[in-house]
């Protein structure tokens, strides 16, 4: 579990990024964090893996302190960043200096991974491509088994195959023990793979909710005419009228649209606060 | 009812002090680290190495042909310690060049300590050793192949043989070389983690305008004082020209030997504190 309490942080003590953010992450989920580009995404993953320290308030993630880095703490989480390292080594080099700091490494799962994600062993790993080496991280930080799984932007750099196989992976290995935080801004990219939606924005936690909680407070419809406009959070243009996002009045069913869902609620933070208060 | 709660309490005590210790430092898990950080990058552990000795050698080499042999050992000797360690110690935290890199080393599931340990290891014992064990085989080898191009039955065999000796360990120079090995690989591995990028420019950089800055004030001051000043070395002497003779005006021993026992031994264990202080709270 990962509880935030009141959680104030800035690269500048006179500009912070978060000011008294609080947060809880149950395992059994995989989260989705949404945020514009320099909404403090990653400061935040920075935060829960221990890179980056509070200036106030508290993290505890599984019972530890991230500030301290302490191994018992490291062996439980694996943190992939936007761009990953790699040294000139070959895979089963990388697995023999690596995997054993990670007592729930499985060497069988870490090669079906590998397979999976359709990296090839072709010599050094500092020679292939960018994708393929975001790719073999993956899958090692997959077979480390930690309780906790940070992602940072995990489909840049991955073509179109690989992002599907991404996501197919990442929804099969996932168990109820675990809590899988990926931070993005390709929102389509998680579509069907996460179960709760986080978006920040100003600093702000604007939403977490679970995608069930999602339709069944916000309705995500295609309409011909605009009606009701303070019930609507967010509306568009589209070939069939108006895609809208309104409150779900009449406990319709619909599929929640991501894109459509971080517009709504970045652009009407108040209304949509008002509507998941209850 | 209160000898079973102060049992639990000193249960819990040892589980939590048993816990704080194996998050410090565990043997197994400092061996792992030791041997991934020799064999991470293995070019630029012994590639580097290898470069150091090969220019000591031609240094020695060099300086035997066309100076003297006492120039030679004594000049290798340095630059192979202290300067070799340096150019190494820059390698140990060599990590946070790139975001990628330092988060993936800061995030490796181990101690702060023990990453500081493994740069210790590697900065302050592991390399003075194998640089020790290299010189004596290169000066020993030089130092015979002059004995054996001497003729036995030529003039002066004996004085020109033994003008010519294996470079002891426990001379002047290498006296003054170890604190100095221990200063300035201290430096370099608490400035390496302070500056993510091209960390041993910066440092030394840093060190020649410190070195500068010190001799430059302390010969400022010293020519404020005495007349015809010679030269003056910081916390131990100046040398002021008398007529044509140059006479020498050294600190007192009750203010020069704390001195340089601090230097010695209190700065380089500051150094290192520091170092693994910065380790424990650097933010990446």
């Amino acid at each position: 579990m990962i509880e935030v309490q009141n959680l104030s942080f800035g690269y500048k003590r006179k500009k912070l990024l978060y000011k008294n953010l609080s947060l809880k992450l149950e395992a059994g989920s995989i989260y989705g964090l949404l945020g514009k580009n320099g909404a403090g995404k990653s400061t935040l993953l920075k935060n829960f893996i221990g890179l980056l320290f509070p200036k106030d308030g508290k993290i505890a993630v599984n019972g530890f302190d991230p500030k301290k880095r302490w191994p018992a703490f490291l062996e439980t989480i694996y943190f992939i960043p936007e761009e990953v390292y790699v040294p000139a080594l070959t895979i089963e080099g990388y697995k023999n200096l690596f995997s054993p700091f990670y007592p729930a490494f499985n060497e069988k799962q870490f090669y079906s991974y590998l397979d999976q994600l359709d990296v090839k062993d072709k010599g050094k790993l500092n020679s292939l491509s960018f994708g393929q080496q975001k790719k073999f991280i993956i899958a090692f930080a997959l077979a480390c088994n930690t309780k906790v799984l940070l992602l940072d932007e995990p489909t840049n750099g991955l073509d179109i195959p690989s992002k599907i196989k991404f996501r197919k992976l990442i929804a099969s290995i996932f168990t109820d023990d675990k809590i899988i935080f990926i931070s993005t801004h390709q929102i389509r990219d998680l579509d069907n793979l996460i179960d709760r939606v986080i978006i920040v924005d100003n600093g702000e936690l604007l939403l977490n909710a679970s995608i069930n909680d999602i339709s069944e407070k916000l309705c995500f419809k295609t309409v011909s005419e605009l009606s009701n406009l303070d019930e609507i959070l967010y509306s568009e243009e589209s070939l069939k009228g108006f895609s809208i996002v309104t409150k779900n009045i009449n406990t319709e069913d619909s599929k929640v649209n991501l894109e459509h869902l971080f517009n709504a609620i970045t652009e009407k933070p108040v209304l949509a606060k008002a509507i998941f208060k209850n | 009812m209160r000898l079973r709660r102060n049992q639990c309490l000193q249960k819990q005590f040892l589980k939590t002090k048993k816990s704080v210790m194996n998050n410090t430092f565990n043997a197994k898990r400092f061996v792992l680290l030791f041997k991934k950080t020799l064999l991470e990058k293995p070019m630029q552990m012994f590639g580097f190495t290898g470069l150091i000795f090969l220019f000591i050698l031609m240094l020695y080499y060099l300086m035997k042909t066309f100076a003297t042999f006492q120039a030679a050992q004594n000049l290798s000797f340095l630059w192979g310690l202290v300067g070799g360690d340096f150019i190494l110690a820059s390698f140990v935290f060599n990590y946070f060049s790139s975001n990628a890199s330092g988060s993936s080393y800061l995030t490796l599931p181990v101690s702060n300590f023990e990453k500081w340990l493994c740069g210790v290891v590697i900065a302050g014992i592991l390399y003075p050793l194998v640089f020790l064990l290299f010189y004596r085989i290169m000066d020993a080898g030089f130092v015979a192949a002059y004995h054996n191009s001497l003729d036995p039955n030529g003039p002066f065999y004996n004085i020109r043989y033994d003008t010519v000796y294996i470079f002891p360990f426990d001379g002047r120079i290498p006296r003054l070389s170890y604190p100095m090995l221990l200063v300035f690989s201290g430096i370099m591995l608490m400035g390496s983690l302070y500056f993510n990028k091209v960390a041993l420019v910066k440092v030394a950089l840093f060190i020649t305008i410190l070195c500068f800055g010190i001799y430059g004030l302390n010969y400022l001051f010293a020519s404020f004082m005495f007349e015809n000043l010679d030269d003056a070395f910081p916390f131990q002497h100046v040398a002021i020209l008398v007529g044509k003779e140059v006479g020498s005006v050294e600190l007192p021993k009750n203010v020069h030997d704390p001195i340089w026992y601090f230097i010695n031994w209190a700065l380089p264990v500051i150094l290192w504190g520091v170092a693994l202080i910065r380790l424990q709270e650097k933010e990446f």
